[in-house]
């Protein structure tokens, strides 16, 4: 689709708006991504549109949502949690490319605890790899103890740059990360998990996805940026 | 409205977390977070989403902070902003997960006042001067209740009772006026 200054301008309207929607959206945050005369349309409509927010009547959220922030951004100084404790332990496993990951901050992570429709008795683990400012999650998480495998479902996800492969991964509380092999993008991705990654995975509920030459890490263990870290929720 | 001095007062705290000063970030959690909360709620009308969408939106500002710059618009509604987007983004994921039947109007239904009760619809107004009055009813209706209460054009046209071709143009319409009007 052409970008004429009409189209950008209607578009900019609707995305700040919120009534352009699913790959609609898509395309033009690829758009955004592109040109600056299209992301100033958008600014000039964040303005805007941005001054109705102000008047709405505040509501104090619970303190639960300022000690989830605190938790989220740092988790090693909010002490005996009963969250994982990967700092504890000698010889713990560093993230390699997590500086790279909070600092550029190129991908903002998320989860997002997806509602079921009707719950299934067997599905235990769930989750979305999600990227900030798409509308849609990369992939949809479920593990299902019954049929001991995880299953990912790719939503918005695009494939990997020429070469290159993702690559999924359990992380463990404690130790070196385990591959869960290269992922197809595409297709859903299934992989039956033995009762030792099982228990690795229903543990830390951390899944990560790195970027890897074709084929998948030739160490055995992630080489390239880490893409995605997702935490997954019990059901 | 935020004040000036407020806004200013906003841009400083700002620039001390995009240099990542964690005092100044829960400055302006105190300061900003009721009425974030209070847009996300409105929004969304789930206690729990909202309280969701409020954290990644923190979540992002402690990122992203250096990103701002004046052309995104005063420091509250970039940061407001911010919120509304992760709100929609996660009323989407979770409406995708649902059946189709399950009602289009819950948002609706909930046994408030209306879809756009009549303090946002003065508020409107009176923050896009004055240029909200210059629209048709209808074409100021579906802009206000996609804003504040997150409608797709589906939603829109079963509140609305009209087709959904119509509502999209009232939209689309709509914002080309206003802008117009705006540029004016």
């Amino acid at each position: 689709m052409k970008k004429t200054s009409e189209r950008i301008e209607a578009l900019a309207a609707e995305y700040v708006l919120g009534s352009l929607r699913g790959p609609a959206r898509r395309r033009f945050e690829r758009w955004m991504m592109e040109s600056v005369r299209v992301r100033q349309e958008v600014w000039f409509w964040e303005q805007k549109l941005g001054h109705l927010g102000e008047r709405i009547e505040e509501a104090t959220p619970p303190a639960s949502v300022w000690s989830e922030i605190e938790r989220r951004l740092w988790p090693q100084s909010m002490g005996a949690r009963p969250a994982p404790a990967a700092n504890d332990g000698v010889g713990h496993w560093l993230w390699p490319g997590w500086s790279l990951l909070a600092t550029a901050a190129a991908l903002v992570l998320a989860v997002v605890l997806l509602q079921q429709p009707a719950p299934q008795d067997d599905q235990r683990l769930s989750g979305a790899i999600v990227q900030a400012e798409l509308s849609d999650p990369l992939w949809l998480v479920s593990e299902s103890a019954f049929e001991k495998q995880l299953k990912l479902r790719p939503v918005a996800a695009t494939a990997a740059e020429q070469g290159k492969d993702y690559e999924l991964w359990i992380v463990p509380d404690d130790g070196q990360p385990v591959s869960l092999g290269v992922m197809p993008v595409g297709d859903a991705y299934e992989v039956i998990l033995d009762d030792e990654t099982r228990k690795l995975l229903s543990s830390s509920r951390t899944l990560a996805i790195s970027l890897e030459p074709a084929g998948g890490s030739p160490t055995g263990a992630p080489t390239g940026p880490i893409l995605h870290v997702a935490k997954l929720y019990e059901l | 409205m935020a004040t000036d001095t407020e806004q200013d007062e906003l841009m400083g705290l700002l620039i001390a977390v995009a240099r990542e000063d964690r005092q100044a970030f829960q400055r302006l959690y105190e300061k900003i977070s009721g009425r974030m909360f209070g847009l996300c709620l409105k929004l969304a009308s789930q206690r729990e989403l909202a309280e969701e969408a409020v954290q990644d939106a923190f979540v992002q500002i402690w990122h992203h902070a250096g990103e701002y710059h004046d052309e995104r618009g005063a420091p509250l509604s970039w940061m407001l902003t911010i919120a509304r987007y992760r709100t929609l983004d996660l009323m989407r994921s979770r409406k995708a997960k649902k059946t189709a039947g399950d009602s289009q109007l819950e948002y609706v239904e909930d046994g408030r006042e209306g879809p756009l009760d009549v303090s946002l619809r003065s508020a409107g107004v009176a923050e896009l001067t004055g240029c909200l009055e210059e629209l048709s009813e209808s074409q100021r209706d579906s802009i206000l209740l996609t804003y504040y209460r997150g409608f797709s054009h589906d939603e829109l046209s079963e509140t609305l009772s009209s087709p959904i071709g119509t509502v999209k143009s009232w939209v689309r319409r709509g914002l080309i006026a206003l802008k117009r009007c705006l540029e004016r």
